[in-house]
């Protein structure tokens, strides 16, 4: 028989971590192994609530939990961020294409993530480090509105910086509007890329954030030497089923959900209000 | 296939017959409209066979207004339905596409389509709103049925499409291999209702209509004056035999998750709305370009096939009084 497409994995939540004001970021285990690829999104349901879909921010190589950083911003957020530890929610999924990280094989990697657009980035991030021998350089770009307002700042101001001495690997951090004791940069994330130390020709950029970032990223990339096919975009829509049928999420004719919802530049060229 | 001949009369009674058993439902006059009720074996001889399209779209049969698909749904029966016309079949191509031919098969309608005989009828009057011509569709089946009936003055032509069809009429004695007069004369009186159906449609133009490809700017569309009438109702999607789009409602607790599956539409101003309140249609032009969009554009590029059948429901259910055919050919005159 056919499996239903529907049917979530229940999960428990094992903690609930609050990274910013606005975004926490919920723990879960499955009552089965929960498989994805850095990319990949799945949906959540908050039982009697509704759903919603996340790409997870833990890394694809733990089957064993899965966590999702999510931004209060409308009825589901809010009650994921109502969760306490020992709630009950669901899960389906993977869906929708992973990053081609076989492609970025030998390659320079640009990240360039803002503000909650960190969360895909993170996934993407630990499997680039469990694969890290295949790639040339990692760039990572972070920005947030606030120093208050980043996202895993243990990791991005600490912890993943001891990577930097073992790995060709950097980071570039910038906020919006800093504050006294901040000691990185200032300035919209696109600043980040003045100077940039890149072999563009061999290079990809990856791009996460809101839809505002991520097109004065895109324009800025373009200026600077990428093509449309090297930028690797992360699309936000509705969405609901997740599987190519309820429509949703169309950019056009194409379906974030099982064309995306990474997409490079030059398949969204031309289709209507990409930048929302 | 074969093509069977029956006279009215013995259809009739062959139809009754199967009332007794069976769950069908058939286009009945309501009003001045066809509306599907259900047949039994004293309405049988009411049954419709001379019109056009039903009021309800045959997707209603396959993808009900709201379905429980968490847990698994409740038992789905056998039903038979008479009166599709072809602008019907051809959306169920659509449907196919979305729900079977996917890498992610709709259980719920995987069976439902499983367990549904379907008889089509020929139009033999079509509505000044039907325009399956302009889109290629023609006013009679010719595929993707289980049995179609062709009503003339001499009785009935039926065409048997499936096995399931076949079982259906069964070792029945009053059925008749039809003789090539008789087929013939049902090539004329097709051609008849083929030229009335150009003739209503005079005065629109969809030669041009693979154009709409890239048409997705909002000031274009607001120079047919009557698209600002739209009032956002849903009325076009709700009765659009090709119209998908769902959402999914939560209704469960953490005991026990469940999910029902609801008709939307991309009319509704919420629709395409994200959680922070950015919508990548945010004016009413974007949500009615969309739909037409979605239908001479998207699909053809997603499934190969135009989402749009021409069966004119959604002219004929439009509140504004938007007639989609002169709408389509003034944006295309004024991107020549």
């Amino acid at each position: 028989m056919d499996k239903n497409i529907y049917e979530p994995i229940r999960c428990t939540v094992t903690e609930v971590v609050t990274e910013s004001p606005a975004i926490k970021t919920v723990k879960l285990k499955p009552v089965k192994e929960f498989a994805f690829l850095a990319g990949q999104f799945a949906s959540l349901t908050v039982p009697g609530v509704g759903e919603a879909p996340f790409t997870p921010s833990s890394s694809p190589y733990d089957r064993e939990k899965i966590e999702f950083t999510v931004m209060k911003a409308g009825r589901v957020t809010s009650a994921i961020h109502n969760l306490k530890q020992g709630d009950i929610v669901g899960v389906r999924g993977p869906y929708g294409k992973p990053y081609p990280l076989d492609y970025y094989k030998g390659k320079e990697i640009l990240l360039v993530g803002g503000g909650v657009g960190l969360a895909p980035l993170r996934a993407l991030f630990f499997a680039l480090m469990e694969t890290v021998e295949n790639y040339k350089k990692i760039v990572f770009c972070c920005g947030a509105k606030t120093p208050e307002d980043y996202i895993y700042k243990d990791r991005i101001l600490d912890q993943w910086h001891d990577f930097c001495d073992k790995f060709p690997l950097s980071f570039r951090i910038t906020v919006d509007k800093k504050c006294p004791d901040w000691k990185y940069g200032e300035g919209v994330v696109t600043k980040t890329l003045d100077g940039l130390d890149v072999d563009i020709k061999n290079s990809v950029a990856v791009v996460c954030g809101p839809p505002i970032m991520m097109k004065f990223t895109t324009l800025k990339l373009l200026e600077i030497g990428y093509e449309d096919a090297q930028i690797y975009l992360s699309m936000e829509r509705k969405m609901y089923c997740g599987v190519g049928h309820c429509r949703h999420c169309l950019i056009g004719d194409l379906f974030v959900c099982k064309d995306g919802p990474v997409f490079t530049y030059d398949q969204l060229k031309g289709k209507p209000n990409i930048w929302v | 296939m074969e093509t069977l001949y029956i006279s009215k009369k013995d259809w009739d009674s062959f139809i009754k017959g199967k009332c007794a058993g069976n769950i069908i439902f058939a286009p009945f006059e309501n009003g001045s409209s066809l509306f599907y009720g259900k047949a039994d074996a004293f309405n049988y001889a009411d049954i419709v066979y001379d019109r056009a399209r039903p009021v309800e779209p045959l997707r209603m049969f396959l993808l009900p207004f709201r379905e429980r698909v968490v847990p698994e749904p409740e038992k789905i029966p056998d039903i038979v339905v008479m009166g599709a016309a072809a602008c019907d079949l051809k959306g169920l191509e659509i449907l196919d596409n979305v729900f079977l031919k996917s890498e992610y098969k709709d259980q719920n309608y995987a069976k439902r389509r499983n367990k549904t005989l379907l008889i089509s009828f020929d139009c033999l009057a079509p509505y000044p709103t039907c325009f399956c011509e302009l889109v290629g569709v023609h006013p009679y089946p010719e595929a993707g049925f289980d049995i179609n009936i062709s009503l003339s003055e001499e009785g009935i032509l039926a065409d048997v499409g499936s096995e399931k069809g076949m079982a259906f009429i069964g070792n029945d004695q009053k059925f008749f291999q039809a003789s090539g007069e008789q087929v013939k004369k049902r090539e004329e009186q097709r051609k008849k209702t083929v030229e009335t159906l150009k003739e209503s449609n005079r005065s629109y133009d969809f030669t041009r209509i693979d154009r709409m490809k890239g048409l997705s700017q909002t000031e274009l569309w607001k120079v047919p004056r009557e698209v600002e009438n739209c009032v956002q109702c849903g009325s076009c999607t709700n009765n659009c035999p090709t119209c998908v789009c769902f959402l999914l409602e939560d209704t469960g607790n953490s005991e026990m998750l469940k999910k029902n599956k609801v008709w939307d539409s991309c009319l509704f101003p919420g629709y395409a709305r994200m959680a922070a309140g950015a919508s990548p249609r945010a004016t009413l032009y974007d949500r009615y370009s969309n739909r037409l969009l979605c239908k001479y554009w998207y699909m053809v590029e997603n499934f190969g096939i135009k989402g749009c059948t021409g069966c004119g429901r959604c002219i004929a259910g439009c509140i504004g009084k938007i007639d989609k055919r002169a709408v389509i050919t003034e944006v295309l005159r004024e991107k020549r």
